[in-house]
Formats: C-alpha cells, structure tokens, sequence
C-alpha cells in the first residue's frame, strides 16, 4: 500500500486543449479518494495518467515513495478496474484472474490459492471455468474487481466501474465495494460522474472541472460548506437552489432580500462567515439546499433561525420518505458559469419547465407527511442557518476558509 | 391480409406461400446463373473427362476412366500437384506470419510509451504503401518482377548482388529457384490485403483490453502472443481459407513470370496451366478435363478439411 501524490500535474493535448491543469493532490495511505466531476473535467485523464496509459505534460506524480512519471505502466504495482470491465474474452474467470500473476512468474500454488481466495471473496467460485461472455454485467463486474484483488497491489484505480450495472445492482455493488476497501484498507482512486457515488463511497471527494481543482474534502464537508458556486451546485441531489439576493441591515437585523421575501440572517452566520459584513448593502447569490426547507405544517416545533415561506406547489415529486415540492420564485433564474456548468450535467432529473419563464424554480424537500399537492399552496420553512452566500462575479462562497483573503 | 378474405387455413396457406414466394424471388436469378455457370460446366467437365473429345468432334468416343488412368502415370501432372502441395503448405504460413507481423506494429507497435497504443510512426502511410501492389494488375506484376528478377547484372537484384561481388544468380531459370521466386511474388502481391484485413481485426479489439494486459505486466511480445492473436483467430482463419485457395491458382502469375510457362522443365507449373495448355494447346479437351475434375477433388478437400480444422468456439467481447 501506497499514499498516491500528484504534484502540479498537467496534461496537455494535441491541439493545445488543457485536460488536466496544475492538479495537486495528495491520496493518503489506505484512503479511498474519488475524482469526481462532469463529463471531459479531467477526471478520467487524471486516472490514467496514475496509472502510466497517458503521458504526463508537466508536473510530477509519485506513488509511495517513487515518482512514477516514466515507469509503465506494468512497473507502478497498480492495479485498474476499466469502465467496460476490460476483460480477456477468450480467456476463463480462472484464466483472467491468474493473467497478471502467471506475467510476474509467480508460483503456481501461490496464483491458485489467491485466485481461490479471491473468487470466495467475490462469490466467482462456480463461474471460475466460465468465458466472460457468458457472465452477466454484474458478474463480470466481479471478475474485474478479483482481477485487481489478486494482484495486491499498492493501489486500486477504479474507472466509472459500476456505471455500466443497472441502477439497484449499482447500489448493491456500491456497497461491497466499500465492504471490500474497510476488509483490504488498499489505496483507492475511483473516478465517477455520479456525485452520489462520490459521496456514498469516498472518504475524501476531489471535485474536478474543467482540468482544475475545485474542492478536495470529506464528504460531508463539501456537502455543507462547498468553496464556490459550482461544486455548491454539483453535489447534492436534488441540487441547490440559487437567486440573486441583497444583503440589507434594518432595524430587525440583517436580512437577505429577493424576489419579494426577506429572510432573516442570524448574527451567528457573520461570525461564522468572515466578510460577510462587507456585502451589506450589495448584491450577491444566495443558495439553499432543498433539505434546507421543510413544510410548515408539519415543522411546527422548530422556533429560531426559521423563515416562513408561502408559496404554491408547481409539481410534487413522491418519494416515499420524502416530497419534493417544485415552486417559483419570482426572480430570474442565476446565470454564472458555474451554475450552468454544474446542471449540465447533474442529475438532471428535474426537467426544466419551459413555462417557467423568467421566474426559478426552486426544489424544497419536505416530509412525506405532508401531503402537498400539485397547485395547492404551501406554507414552508427555511432554516436560516444553512444558507449559502456565494459572490456574483467570482462565483466563491463568501466566508469560506478556502476563499477568506482571495 | 384483408380480413374475412379467407378462412382461418387459407389465411395461414396464403401467408406461408406469400412468405416462400418472397424467398424463391430473391433466390431464383443467382441460383439459375448458378447452375447455369458453374454447376453444369462442372457436370459437363465430368462427362468431357470420360470421354477422348478432342474439342472438335460432335459425338466425342467414351472411353471410361482411361483419362484418369494416364495421369497417374502423367509426370507433369504430379509435379503440378507437389507445387500446389508446396504453395498449400508454404505460402499462406508465410503471407499471414509477415502480414501479422506488419498489422501489429502498424495498429499496437508504438507501445505505451506514447500514453495510448498506437502503431509506429507513419503506420497510415505504411498502411496505402502495404495496399499498392493489391491493386496492380497480375500482368503488371508479372512484367515488373520479369525486370526485377532478369538473370544477368541488369536485373534489380543480380544487380544488387554484382555490386556486393556475387555472382548472377538465376531466379527463374534454377529448376530449385524458380518457385520460390514465384511463391515470393505471390506473398508480395497479397501481404497488403491481409495487412488490413487483420487490422480490421486489431482495432475490433477493445482499447482497453489491451490497457488491462499492459498493466497485468504484458509486455509488447506478450501483448501479441496471449492476447491480439488469440482474439483475431477467426480472421487469421478466414485468411488461410483464402490463402490455401489461392494457392490452388497461380495460373496468371505463372503464365506471365515463369520461364517458358510452367519452366523451366515444369519446375514451376501448376494444374491451371496444364489444364488450358492440354485443351488449347494440344486440343485433348478430355484429358484435360480429367484434370480439372482431379483439381476439384483437391480443392474440395481442401475446403472440408479447412472449415473442419479451424471450427472453434466464437469469441464475444
């Protein structure tokens, strides 16, 4: 096992296009770390970059101790699992999990006996005399992970591996995916669009865009404190809502005021927020998680930090445990960069209405049990405390540590 | 179908010949010119080879299988089938060994040092320069190796050879030579086609698969052997097929290049040229066709023994 260190790591196509720019980040020891972003962010590159199937442009890449930079890729002890499994068709499971090991001369005892191990680990021990194509997606999926296995190497690169499966096998796999990192506790670098994935399975999320980096935390950290617009918009599902906002002072307090709602902001969120105070009185973007809100109705035991939003149900999404309840607010929908970078390829689930017009619909996720309906009006809550304030122009999250003096 | 035209069983009758009728009308042209070019020539080819016809006569004599009895003892006969047993043997081992040799570097040669698997450098030029002589006509390629091949220091490569302090040596006048100067024309002409051929074959093949073997410590040998030759088995297959029948042809490429059509003394013949030399030269259209029938026989075999061999598993990716 490895720690995984990219330094100021560039790649550079033909053509000039700049795929991975100045990328710094260190993987620690045992940690399982996921890349993740949009489509062509550079997450992809990165990976096979690690691995030695792409060039480096610049900068350096070690893995333990070692800088790899020139090493191929059979010379790095690393081991790959590929989007499309990338298994060897005329070969057996049996054949396919003994390939890299029988390469490296290993004894025949030792290759069968970490083959079986493997295969046990994996439940693969009745498909072991089995050609690949008469596997199912799943199976196959298992296959190349035992291949990566057997090979214990310093570190597992893991491109989109489930993207492939369909969407409950996906959670299935999610999960012994992170059973098997807790058994092995090998280094692991796992690319993924799915920003639920990077958040189920990742110790630490680095969100990519455009070849830069944007944010590299726990989990939970980028959730609750994203460094700017876009990673705000990006994690998160259904993702945050934003509006252009003023922040005033009155006599009640300071306030943030759009769309004909003025919300309260508590005075703890100046402290927490380190020039935020210099806002007052100009404009900025405000974003609010939609787990932020909750129905009236049924929060009625919440007391301080919570504004009363009335508004009225556009479309009720069901979920069982939860309602998303898609409103509009009377004010003109963000337009930076980052946000529209962020929901081109988020999740996409909420279609955006075409009637909308010049007004933002803003998703609350509330409790099942209140039964809003589609055009009834709804009485909602916001907690106070949540909100995000991100500059106009810069897109940065104001206050956040990352940001304090840029 | 109209509904209440017919009753249940008529339905069904009408639909099972409207189906036929759709097949029959697709199969009936190409089945005729079918039997008519090919299988009645054949049948014909038969009758002519048991009888002395001698391309003239309206009611040709039927003398059984005299014809067959004479060319077991017919020299020139066996020499034809030893060289297409040589050609059968050598030449699709040969073409397909330097063709794959040619399709891997042009398609994986590169290596991973360049990041991705590529061919060598300029591998799309190689690619059209592998494909030219695929094009050339065989009479062009004849007179072209008649020049290269030319037994004294005028010829490209006894020219070479002066030049180094060699003798001249006689390409196509040596009786041992003379077929293996025509074998390597063959290979020449035909490497191109099954360059591409397998590269097609090659780039069937997921990138990727290639990428795990690279990082399960394949090496560029490796790579060939374990992984790229057992996935394009079925093209290599398809190849020898065409290959081994080639090898029952050379007709124009002998007739073109080799001393005296078939020389010298019959080193380089083949059953091709017998077969139209004995009709069209010597006028015994029934010995001849007695020959051609023996060369169906072989080509037959060929074909069975070829589709029995090779019969395998299919590979999915």
């Amino acid at each position: 096992m490895a720690s995984i260190v990219l330094r100021n790591v560039d790649k550079i196509y033909a053509g000039g296009v700049k795929a991975v720019n100045g990328l710094n980040l260190e993987i620690r020891d045992g940690e399982f770390m996921v890349l993740v972003g949009p489509s062509g962010c550079g997450k992809s590159t990165a990976l096979r970059m690690v691995a030695g199937l792409e060039d480096i442009s610049g900068g350096e890449i070690l893995i333990g101790d070692r800088v790899v930079n020139h090493l191929p890729p059979k010379d790095r002890d690393i081991a790959m699992v590929f989007q499309n499994y990338a298994l060897y068709p005329h070969m057996t499971v049996e054949e396919n999990l003994a390939f890299g090991l029988k390469l490296r001369k290993m004894p025949k005892a030792e290759i069968s006996k970490r083959v079986q191990e493997a295969a046990k680990m994996l439940g693969l021990e009745q498909y072991l005399k089995r050609k690949p194509a008469a596997l199912s997606g799943g199976q196959r999926q298992r296959v190349a992970m035992g291949r990566a296995i057997v090979r214990e190497p310093q570190a597992f690169l893991m491109d989109e591996p489930l993207s492939n499966l369909d969407a409950k096998l996906r959670v299935s796999m999610r999960a012994s995916l992170n059973q098997m990192h807790e058994r092995l506790g090998v280094t692991t670098v796992y690319v993924t669009h799915d920003q639920v994935e990077a958040m189920t399975l990742g110790d630490r999320v680095c969100v990519l865009r455009d070849g830069i980096l944007q944010q590299v935390d726990t989990p939970q950290n980028l959730f609750e404190s994203p460094v700017n617009l876009f990673v705000a918009g990006f994690m998160g599902s259904p993702s945050m809502n934003f509006v252009n906002a003023e922040l005033v002072r009155d006599d009640a307090g300071a306030a943030v005021a759009f769309a004909g709602y003025k919300l309260p902001v508590p005075d703890s969120t100046f402290a927490e927020k380190p020039g935020l105070d210099a806002y007052l009185g100009k404009k900025l973007i405000l974003g609010i998680r939609p787990s932020d809100f909750e129905d009236a109705a049924s929060a009625s035991g919440h007391s301080g930090g919570w504004a009363h939003i009335p508004t009225r149900a556009e479309v009720t999404e069901e979920l069982g445990s939860e309602i998303n309840v898609l409103f509009l607010i009377d004010a003109p929908p963000v337009e930076h960069r980052d946000t529209v970078a962020a929901q081109d390829t988020g999740d996409d689930e909420e279609g955006v209405l075409p009637l909308v017009g010049d007004k933002s619909l803003w998703t609350a996720r509330v409790n099942a049990r209140s039964h809003v309906r589609p055009g009834q009006s709804i009485e909602l809550v916001v907690d106070t405390h949540n909100f995000h304030y991100f500059d106009t122009d810069s897109g940065l999250a104001i206050g956040h540590p990352a940001n304090v003096g840029r | 179908m109209r509904r209440g035209d017919v009753g249940p069983a008529g339905g069904l009758l009408s639909a099972k010949m409207r189906t036929y009728g759709f097949i029959v009308s697709f199969l009936a042209i190409p089945l005729a010119l079918y039997v008519v070019f090919v299988i009645s020539p054949y049948i014909q080819a038969f009758y002519i080879s048991l009888t002395n016809w001698k391309g003239i006569s309206a009611n040709p004599r039927y003398i059984g299988f005299e014809n067959f009895g004479r060319l077991l003892d017919d020299e020139v006969f066996w020499a034809a089938v030893r060289h297409h047993g040589l050609l059968l043997l050598a030449m699709p081992l040969i073409t397909i060994a330097i063709a794959l040799f040619f399709s891997f570097l042009l398609n994986l040669g590169g290596g991973t040092g360049g990041g991705r698997l590529t061919g060598v450098w300029g591998a799309r030029f190689y690619r059209v320069v592998y494909f030219f002589p695929q094009v050339l006509a065989v009479a062009v390629v004849g007179v072209l190796f008649q020049a290269i091949y030319r037994p004294d220091g005028t010829g490209v490569l006894n020219g070479l050879l002066a030049a180094v302090g060699l003798g001249p040596v006689g390409w196509l006048t040596d009786t041992g030579l003379a077929l293996w100067a025509i074998m390597a024309v063959v290979v020449w002409q035909s490497v191109g086609f099954y360059v591409v051929l397998f590269s097609a074959g090659m780039s069937a093949i997921p990138r990727d698969v290639f990428e795990a073997a690279a990082l399960d410590g394949a090496g560029r040998f490796r790579l060939f052997f374990s992984i790229t030759l057992p996935l394009i088995w079925d093209t290599i297959q398809v190849g020898w097929v065409y290959l081994g029948i080639a090898a029952f042809d050379c007709f124009a490429l002998v007739q073109v290049l080799s001393v005296d059509r078939g020389g010298p003394d019959n080193a380089t013949t083949v059953l091709p040229l017998e077969i139209w030399r004995t009709a069209f030269t010597f006028s015994k259209f029934g010995y001849a066709s007695a020959m051609g029938v023996a060369l169906f026989f072989l080509t037959i075999t060929f074909a069975a023994l070829s589709l029995r061999v090779t019969r395998r598993e299919r590979i999915e990716f």
